[in-house]
């Protein structure tokens, strides 16, 4: 097992108006494995995973990684911890417009202080792997969206993470930039063995998972697993949709 | 919805409001207080002189303030209309009537302007009691400084608050207005260095001609004495530093962060490959600001700088001039003594010193004649007697040293430090003197030099002339009334010298005339029987104690101006620049590193032009051949403190509002 959460909860605000975002969560994630997480608007997937990437600490409940208890790092170890072991893909990209595409991409190793040579070596195997080699000198604000979602998945790889975190990572993509950023994850994730875990209200975009999570409000509703066949993976996590709440549910999404 | 707006865009920028508004209302404050100090009746009282003239120079100075302000006001208001640059467009893109926005725009700065008056007209009245009574407390007034506002003066005060805000409301219309015509396109502005290497070379050079041209100056101004040519020398220096600036910060400011973000090896590591990047943005939005202030402030320590010098030159003279707050001469000590006697004066010191007259002849450097004049002779141990602030002034002479005691030329290069070869009748030549200014009656008790002889050539001098030299000190004055003093003004010409001069010293004589001689001959001379000091050490004190005033009160002004602005650039980033800082942090970077790359930026936009403007005005002082003095260093020094002091404050502001959007 490479992620154990045990009972992690988390509120928002003060006594009065809180909000109880993750009531009382356990999961366990295993090496190599590409988890969906899903779930209706405000169902605290993106606290979940906040939670996971040590963005944020849980109130109660213990997440621990590689054997090490991540909520009992202080915050500079936590840091660390991040920069090494995870990459990040957010829906709202979060690429520097100072910076062009190449900068934007090798900036996880440059932060970790890498040498040279193996920033260029692993800038271009990446940039190879994602065919998006001819958008290496471009500005940030002359890519699509599209490829902007792209470098930003690139830039989450480079340092080979040990575990990839997406959160609505398909959510603005147009269906055919989705399926192939989707594809790409799948790629990184059977040769690369990245772990992954994906959030997201779309059920197209949890098909591509090996098993998916339901949650909603704080607490796990239920899994479904693949069963190899994406088809019927599609139409499973459908069914499993229509059992929590109704059929538009899904579609509203209200993160940023 | 439109009072939504209004207040929430106001709310969004409260900290930079808040800078903006209290430095409007500090300015407003001190300009309201020149304008009502004018009219006090508590000042027009304790200072006579205040309706003659000093009254007039407030008012001017009030003008020189307000003018200033309004440039400030202008140039700073026009910040936030760009920092709301994409907000106004998105408006006129959603549908919004160009005019509408101009409107909120214009309706913004006037409530902008109304809280800044308020606080300011507030202020003044606080001001007005605390400046007056630094001012009374430096021009050493002992009155009760109260507070009082005209009518007229508030009414006027008003018409201004009324018709600035309606100007300056209606400049940022008029930019909003700019800025929707151009339309919302942000031009990435390109580095060039082609352009701005030569450009940053030719500052350089221009420098250097300014500082080479302040040399030439030095010398031409003591050669040639008044001509146009200093003048276009002075010009011409100005622009060249003023240029020769703005090129070097254009050219080379963002050439050096672009040459290390070309060393890979640099770049590459860490926080760098971004904070390069960021930083260089951020200085080419800043330039014309950081070199604004540059000049402003090299420009607040050059006038520093003089007018310490000013201040020391005038003081020295008075000293000079004026040891005494009375002193009489043996003709006259009756007359005085018994006016004292009368008035009931508080005598704390009486001095008296025998003095011989005779005739001497030398060599004058800086007339490049030989001159033959009376001269006063004084023995060494009498000048000892005499108060210790007299010799203070003057080079310390030995008992058998000789010292010559004369006007300071005024020059700006040191006088020579002796006299040779002084001629003296019937007595033996004296071969060196030491030169000082300090006169130990005031140079008015003598007629032309002064000269301390060691105790045995005085009694072996023969005069032509014998008198004898008096000097009073008193506490609190010599309380003379008008009527005593005219009295005592008939005795003024006490006596008058007439040299007979006859091709040597031996045969020449000095003749004695009781009356005021018909015709002025240039070989008669005026003893003065009487001189009262004491009234001009109080109008000095006074006048120097105003000019302190509005000399510090100008430096604050000024030192606020630019922190604020300063501050308020760092402020004010433009929307996508705080959000990549956020991004930063989402991706894994340590807050240290975040909070570094805010302090870098800050230190930069505050030492950069904090260094070029000390360079630029200890330069200018050293090639006037100025020596720095501890006490000027010190003024510097504070003067950089407060500065570094808006530094630190504007950083705790700065990173105060990125970790606000952190959290958001
Ligand atoms: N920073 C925050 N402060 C207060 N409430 C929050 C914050 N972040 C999330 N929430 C609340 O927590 C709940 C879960 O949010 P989130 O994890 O973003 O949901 P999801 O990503 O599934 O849409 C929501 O009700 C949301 O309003
Ligand atoms: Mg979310």
């Amino acid at each position: 097992m490479q992620i154990v959460v045990k009972n992690i909860s988390k509120d928002y605000g003060k006594k009065k108006n809180a909000v109880h975002a993750i009531k009382d969560i356990s999961l366990e994630v295993e090496h190599g494995e590409f988890l969906g997480i899903m779930g209706p608007s405000g169902a605290g997937k993106t606290t979940l995973l906040n939670m996971l990437s040590t963005n944020e600490r849980p109130d109660h409940g213990q997440i621990i990684i590689d054997d090490i208890d991540i909520t009992q790092l202080h915050d500079r170890e936590q840091t660390k911890f991040r920069r090494n072991k995870m990459g990040f893909i957010y829906q709202s990209f979060e690429l520097l417009d100072s910076l062009n595409v190449k900068e934007n991409v090798i900036l996880p190793l440059a932060l970790s202080r890498s040498h040279k040579k193996l920033i260029e070596e692993r800038f271009n195997y990446m940039m190879n792997l994602l065919n998006i080699e001819k958008l290496s000198q471009r500005n940030v604000d002359e890519l699509s969206l599209g490829q902007r979602q792209i470098v930003a998945a690139a830039r989450a790889l480079i340092n080979s993470p040990e575990i990839l975190f997406a959160d609505e990572p398909t959510g603005s993509l147009d269906s055919k930039s989705a399926t192939i950023l989707l594809n790409y994850m799948q790629l990184v994730n059977q040769r690369e063995k990245t772990t992954i875990v994906m959030a997201t209200h779309d059920a197209f975009t949890a098909s591509y998972c090996q098993r998916v999570v339901f949650i909603k409000d704080g607490l796990i509703f239920s899994e479904v697993v693949n069963p190899g066949n994406r088809d019927k993976f599609f139409e499973q996590i459908i069914n499993m949709q229509r059992t929590i709440g109704g059929g538009n549910y899904f579609n509203v999404s209200q993160d940023y | 919805m439109y009072r939504k707006i209004i207040k929430r865009s106001l709310y969004n920028m409260r900290d930079s409001y808040l800078i903006y508004i209290l430095a409007c209302a500090f300015a407003i404050g001190i300009y309201g207080t020149l304008v009502s100090m004018s009219t006090n009746p508590s000042i027009k009282r304790a200072i006579p002189t205040w309706r003659s003239y000093l009254g007039d120079i407030s008012i001017m100075m009030s003008w020189v303030f307000a003018f200033c302000a309004v440039i400030y006001m202008v140039y700073v208001g026009g910040f936030f209309v760009k920092q709301q640059h994409h907000e106004f467009i998105t408006f006129e893109k959603l549908g919004m009537q160009r005019w509408v926005v101009v409107m909120l725009s214009f309706f913004q700065t006037s409530v902008i302007q109304f809280f800044a008056w308020i606080i300011g007209l507030l202020g003044t009245v606080v001001f007005q009691k605390f400046l007056g009574m630094v001012l009374f407390y430096l021009m050493h007034l002992r009155f009760n400084f109260l507070m009082y506002i005209s009518l007229a003066d508030a009414r006027h005060l008003l018409t201004v608050f009324l018709y600035s805000t309606i100007f300056f409301s209606g400049i940022n219309a008029f930019k909003t207005m700019r800025i929707l015509q151009k339309g919302g396109k942000r031009r990435a502005k390109k580095a060039r260095w082609w352009l701005r290497i030569p450009a940053g070379l030719f500052g350089i050079v221009l420098l250097i001609l300014a500082q080479v041209g302040s040399v030439q100056l030095i010398y031409d101004i003591d050669s040639i004495g008044y001509s146009p040519k200093p003048m276009a020398e002075i010009l011409f220096i100005l622009i060249a530093d003023v240029f020769g600036t703005y090129l070097v910060y254009f050219g080379f400011l963002p050439t050096i962060l672009n040459f290390l973000q070309k060393i890979r090896s640099v770049a590459y590591s860490g926080i760098n490959i971004f904070s390069f990047k960021y930083l260089k943005e951020r200085l080419f939005q800043n330039i014309s600001t950081l070199w604004f202030v540059t000049e402003l402030s090299a420009m607040a320590l050059v006038l520093l700088t003089f007018c310490y010098y000013g201040y020391q030159q005038v003081y020295h003279n008075y000293n000079t001039i004026y040891p005494f707050e009375l002193s009489a001469d043996q003709n006259t000590v009756k007359t005085v003594r018994q006016e004292l006697k009368k008035s009931k004066a508080n005598i704390v010191g009486e001095y008296q010193t025998d003095v011989k007259i005779s005739l001497a002849s030398y060599y004058k450097e800086s007339d490049k004649t030989v001159v033959h004049q009376p001269m006063t002779f004084m023995s060494h141990s009498d000048y000892l007697a005499l108060p210790k602030r007299i010799q203070k002034w003057n080079p310390k002479v030995k008992s058998n040293e000789y010292l010559m005691i004369r006007y300071n030329s005024g020059s700006i290069n040191d006088e020579p430090q002796k006299a040779y070869n002084i001629e003296v009748k019937n007595a033996p030549l004296i071969a060196k003197a030491k030169i000082g200014n300090s006169f130990p009656y005031g140079s008015t008790m003598h007629y032309g030099s002064i000269m301390i002889v060691p105790d045995k050539y005085y009694q072996s001098l023969p005069a032509e002339i014998n008198d004898t030299l008096y000097g009073w000190k008193f506490k609190k004055g010599d309380r003379l009334n008008a009527k005593q003093i005219k009295h005592l003004e008939k005795r003024r010409g006490d006596y008058f010298l007439k040299v007979n001069y006859n091709s040597n010293l031996k045969n020449s004589s000095i003749e004695i005339i009781k009356k005021e001689p018909e015709t002025y001959d240039h070989n008669v001379y005026t003893q003065i029987g009487f001189m009262r000091q004491g009234g001009f050490k109080k109008q000095f004190n006074q006048v120097g104690g105003f000019f302190l005033f509005i000399v510090s009160l100008f430096s604050v002004a000024l030192l606020i101006a630019l922190g604020s602005v300063l501050t308020l650039r760092i402020l004010l980033r433009d929307d996508y620049q705080s959000r990549q800082l956020r991004t930063l942090q989402k991706i894994g970077v340590e807050e240290t590193e975040i909070k570094g790359i805010v302090r870098k930026e800050n230190t930069l936009t505050f030492l950069i032009p904090l260094i070029f403007a000390l360079v630029q005005t200890i330069s200018a002082s050293l090639s006037f051949s100025l020596k720095l003095p501890k006490k000027l260093l010190l003024i510097y020094g504070g003067y950089v403190a407060m500065y570094c002091l808006f530094g630190v404050v504007s950083y705790q502001i700065s990173w105060h509002g990125i970790k606000k959007k952190f959290s958001q």
